[in-house]
Parts: C-alpha cells; structure tokens; sequence
C-alpha cells in the first residue's frame, strides 16, 4: 500500500513538470500580453516596457520559467495585474466558493442519485425503472447552462422563492473567516446569514449536480444488478436473513465500489468544471476567475489558478484509485 | 440419427454471425437506439434542408417594433430580440452543430487514434512518451482546457471546434492503446507475425479493426459531448464573432440577458441543443451494448 502511494507520488512528478512547462508556454503564446491588457488604447511603447519590466516578462524565457517553477513551489504566484493584489489571497477567496458550491452538488447528486439508482434496480424493468433510465439519460443530455437558466428563471424570476445571483445577500453583515459561507455563518451563530447563504446555494447546487445525479443513479442501479444475482447474495437470503439486511449488508455495501469511484471522478470535475454555472448564477468561484483572467491576459491569476485546479484534480484522482484500494481488499497494489 | 449427427446439426445452426451483422441485429432490437436513429436521422435532415424548411432568412430582421413577438402563425416560434424569426434561426443552427459535432470529434479521433495506435503497438520509449503527455492533458479538466485552446486562436466557431476536437484527444487515445495492447497478444496476431507480415500490415489489418469497437462507441457519445461543449463556448461569447450567425449556444447567451422579455427564446434552443444531444447519447449506449462481447448470441 505505502509502496504504490510513494508510486503514484512520484508519477505526478513527471505530470506537474509538463503541466507546468504547458501553462508556462500557453500563457506565452497568447495574443497580447498583460501590458496591452491593462493599458488598453492608451499603450505607448515606453509604458509596455516598463509594465513588463515591473513583471519580469522583458527576460529570457527559460529565466522566466525557473523563477515560476521556483516561486510558484512555494505557492507564490506573483500578484493580479488587474486588482494588484497576491493571486494566492484571491485564490483564497475564490477557491472556497467553489469548493463550497461543489460540495452542495454532490451533496444533492449523492443522496438522490443512489436511492434512485438503487430503487430502479430493485423494481427492474418496470415501469419506474424505465423512467429512471429515461430521466438520467435526459440528465446527461441537457446543457448545465441552460437547466440553470431555466431554474433561474422558475423559481427565482418568477416565483421569487430564491435568489438569483451571487452568494450572500448585500444586506447581511458577517465576519469571513474561512471564505466558507456556511462555515463562516455557523462559527458566528448567525441564523439569518446561513439561513441565505443556504438559499443562494440551492439553484446553482441543483444545476451543477444534474450530472453526477444522472450518471451516479445510473452506475448505482448497474452494480446493484450486478451483485443481486452473486452467490453470496443467494446465500444470505437462503439462509433466512432478513431482505433489508441483505440489501444493506451485502448488495448496496458491494455497489458502493464502483459509485465511489464514479463519485470521485466527478468531483474533481466539478471543482473545475463549474464556469457555466457560475456565470449563469454570478458565483464569485474560480470558473468565472479564470475566464476574466483570460480576458484580461491576467498571467499570473492563469498562472496559479489552473495550476492549482490542476494539482487539485490530479490529487482527488490518486484519492480516488485509493479509496478504491480500501474499499476493495480483492485489489492487490502494485 | 446418431449423437454426433444431432451435435452437428446443432452447431450448424448456431452459424457464425459475425460481430457486426449480430450487433446491428441487436440494435434494431433496442427501442432506445431507435429513437436515437430517429432523432438524430430528423437532425441530420433539418440541417440539410435548412434553407428549404427555413420560412425566412435567419439573419433578417423583420421590423424592430415587431422583436420579442411570441409564438403566432406566421412565426410559430416567434421572433428574436432583433426581431428575426426564430424556427428559422433554430433550423439553420442545426447546422453549425452537426458540422461542429463532426469536425471536433473528427480532429479529436483522428490524432487520437494515431496516437494511441503507434503507442500501443511500438510500445516502450514511444509509448512513454505519448502516454505521459496524454496524462498531462487529462490533468486540465476539459472544458477549462478547451477555453484556453480557445484564448490562444481568438474566437470563433472554426477555433471552437478545433478547441473541443483537442480535448478529446487523449480520451481516444488511450482507449484505442489499450485495445490495441489487448489485441496485441491474440493468436492470430502471433500467427500474421510469424509468416513474416509486416508491422504497418499487422497494426492496419489485424489489429485495428478487432480494437475499433470501443472506438465507435466513445466517438457516439463524444458527438453528443462535442455539441455541449460547443453550445457552452458560444454561452460564453467564445463562438462566432458575428452575432447573426444562429449558432444554439449563443443564442441560449443572448437570452440570459433578456430572459424576463423573451422567455419563449430560451425554450427553443435549449431544446434542439437537448434532442440532438439525446439522439447521439441514444445511440451511443445502444452500440455499447450492441458491441458487447459479453452480451454477444444472446
């Protein structure tokens, strides 16, 4: 187990080398630097120089290259040419928004997504059954933009029942400690502001995790077919085990195997893949960040941020093939 | 009739079928597969025949008092926010996404397969070396990388695609390598080897066409990615550069600005942009299980 740990350890070297010479030259070869960015229409050739002096971009390349690979290994990543301010403050405030919006969407796609999955499996080939199948393929199929305009519109515009952007009224005032809202409310017993920051979660939770609800009912109700049909399961039932224990001991608790890993897979995704549902929805996370950075050709913000989402993926990925170790004692590492 | 007589006779009848003949058989079989061929037949028609089906001009305006008109006779799905009709917009979109969803994958599949093909067959040093900087591209969640690919070319619906097309690379490859490296030890291979074929040969006509199944599934589904992907792009203002074009996505963006107006415009799209995507997914997991070894004779 240690042993195919430090393995894997090791084989993100080799990943982050070239992740980080792909950003690296990526940034570089976008049309328009920084300079131009900022400076707009007012750019003079003096000012350029002296804004990419001031960045350390009129070196050569490979210089500039050893001193992102150094700075950016202590988690330095210069500051945003756009607010001035050290891109790993704002990846401190940018990260938890995500991060918080994440867990909400698996949150949602978890607890519906198994009992769907699991439900449809144990009602097989009925009419349920086909419904689940038929709604999780639509899951798949429909744009997360477009659910979430539509949710949106429904339930914000039209009923009035939530909010429609951002993550925290304007009228509440509350100390953030963690850039957690939730958390952040809860330490501050503040009733009122984890009461809306809950509510200003519920849309955009429900968009991002349309997905993973889909694909996490439909993996469930697979491997639930799957393992009703072992040996084992037979057995527990011929020997007079009560159903319910059967299902939860023996059938579900097997199931888990591959859900896990689906569900690690998709948080990853959606520590990243959150862009559309955060511009629909105005939530400050990373998505919209990095779209604004690339924008404004704000290097150091592309620089950090999709190293960090990067390094971020990379991690739950390893966790995830662990976990599956763990979960799975059949599983020899090597 | 003797024992052996009636064996005989039994294996007779379970003559080869052949894996394709026995998957298409299977397909016809799958009602959900049916409705996948129909709808994505009825997509394929539309954006051939746009300009006969189209009532008007996607891209002319029809009196500005007139935009933000709903649904009505001489428009059935009303008009837009520059007073364009609607279905027309809708029936030329289709289109620009049958087109981006062949172009991406094609790009996707293409390098894709190359790359795996030659990875998986020369093996060693080659293998390495493709391998690890596939792993390196799947470390960027897709969709970030694909808005970045797009940074680098500038906007547009050529660059979009290209964009998509590129981040499906390593999924194809990977999956064709190890079909490839699973092929690669079957006997018939061995035998090709041994009588003294050469590589290129054995790779093009032994190897390949046993390791395309997987192939054609993922290319299905990826289809169905493809066009989300791309409708994405265009919500974010990535796409086409001219605002006339009637490209689904950015259709759905301009809508997000006027929703409380014109809700009947965000129906539309997102609908055609749902069906078509349903088609391929449905189609998609028919192959699948059509293909499946495991499932085969049943």
């Amino acid at each position: 187990m240690l042993r195919f740990v430090v393995r894997r350890l090791l084989l993100l070297v080799p990943i982050l080398i070239g992740l980080s010479i792909l950003v690296f030259l990526w940034i570089r070869a976008l049309p328009g630097g920084p300079a131009q960015a900022l400076l707009g229409e007012r750019s003079t050739p003096e000012a350029v120089a002296q804004i990419e002096h001031q960045y350390g971009l009129d070196k050569p390349i490979p210089v500039q290259y050893w001193r992102f690979v150094k700075k950016s290994a202590q988690f330095d990543f210069g500051d945003s040419t756009t607010t001035r301010r050290p891109v790993i403050e704002e990846l401190g405030q940018r990260f938890p928004a995500t991060v918080e919006l994440a867990a909400a969407a698996m949150l949602f796609s978890v607890l519906l997504g198994i009992p769907l999955g699991f439900i449809a499996a144990k009602r097989y080939g009925t009419a349920i059954d086909h419904a689940s199948l038929v709604a999780s393929l639509l899951g798949v199929s429909v744009p997360i933009f477009f659910l979430a305009i539509l949710l949106k519109y429904f339930f914000a515009v039209e009923l009035g029942l939530l909010p429609t952007v951002g993550r925290l009224s304007v009228l509440i005032d509350v100390e953030h400690p963690t850039n957690f809202y939730v958390l952040d409310a809860i330490l501050s017993a503040n009733i009122e502001a984890l009461w809306d920051t809950l509510k200003h979660l519920v849309l955009p939770a429900i968009a991002l995790g349309s997905i993973p609800l889909a694909i996490i009912a439909r993996i469930t109700r697979a491997a639930v077919l799957d393992i009703q049909n072992e040996d084992y399961v037979r057995t527990a039932r011929a020997k007079g085990l009560a159903p319910g224990i059967v299902d939860r001991r023996h059938v579900l608790r097997n199931a888990m195997l591959p859900v896990t890993t689906i569900i690690g897979l998709q948080v990853g995704l959606l520590l990243s893949g959150a862009v559309l549902t955060e511009k629909v929805f105005a939530w400050p996370g990373m998505g919209s960040w990095l779209v604004d950075a690339i924008q404004d050709r704000n290097f150091p913000v592309l620089q950090g941020g999709i190293l960090f989402l990067a390094l971020v993926f990379v991690l739950v990925n390893l966790l995830v093939d662990l976990s599956y170790a763990v979960l799975n004692p059949r599983i020899r590492l090597s | 009739m003797s024992v052996a007589e009636l064996e005989a006779r039994a294996v007779e009848l379970e003559a080869p079928s052949g894996l394709w003949r026995d998957a298409w058989r299977r397909l016809r079989g799958n009602p959900g597969a049916i409705v996948g061929f129909v709808l994505v037949g009825l997509f394929v028609l539309v954006a051939l025949l746009a300009p006969v089906l189209a009532p008007y001009d996607p891209r002319e305006q029809l009196g500005l008092s007139n935009a933000f008109d709903g649904p009505s006779t001489s428009h059935l799905l009303g008009l837009d926010g520059l007073a364009r009709d609607e279905l027309s917009r809708i029936l030329y979109g289709a289109r620009f996404s049958l087109l981006v969803g062949i172009v991406s994958v094609a790009v996707g599949l293409s390098i894709g397969l190359l790359l795996g093909a030659v990875a998986g067959y020369l093996g060693g040093f080659v293998d390495s070396l493709i391998m690890r900087a596939m792993d390196v591209m799947l470390s960027i969640p897709g969709f970030l990388m694909a808005i970045g690919i797009v940074a680098l070319l500038g906007p547009g619906l050529f660059e979009i695609m290209v964009a998509v097309g590129v981040t499906q690379i390593p999924i194809f490859a990977r999956l064709l390598r190890g079909s490839v490296l699973a092929q690669r030890e079957n006997d018939f291979v061995l035998a090709a080897r041994s009588v003294g074929v050469p590589r290129r040969t054995i790779l093009a006509a032994h190897i390949l066409p046993n390791a395309i199944s997987p192939v054609i599934v993922q290319g299905t589904l990826a289809l169905a990615t493809a066009i989300i992907d791309v409708a994405g792009l265009g919500f974010l203002g990535l796409g086409p550069q001219d605002p006339s074009t009637p490209e689904w996505g950015t259709m759905l963006a301009d809508v997000n600005r006027y929703f409380q107006t014109g809700p009947h415009l965000a129906i539309a799209p997102g609908v055609a942009i749902v069906l078509s995507v349903l088609g391929f997914n449905l189609i998609g997991d028919g192959l699948r299980e059509a293909l499946d070894p495991k499932l085969r004779g049943r």
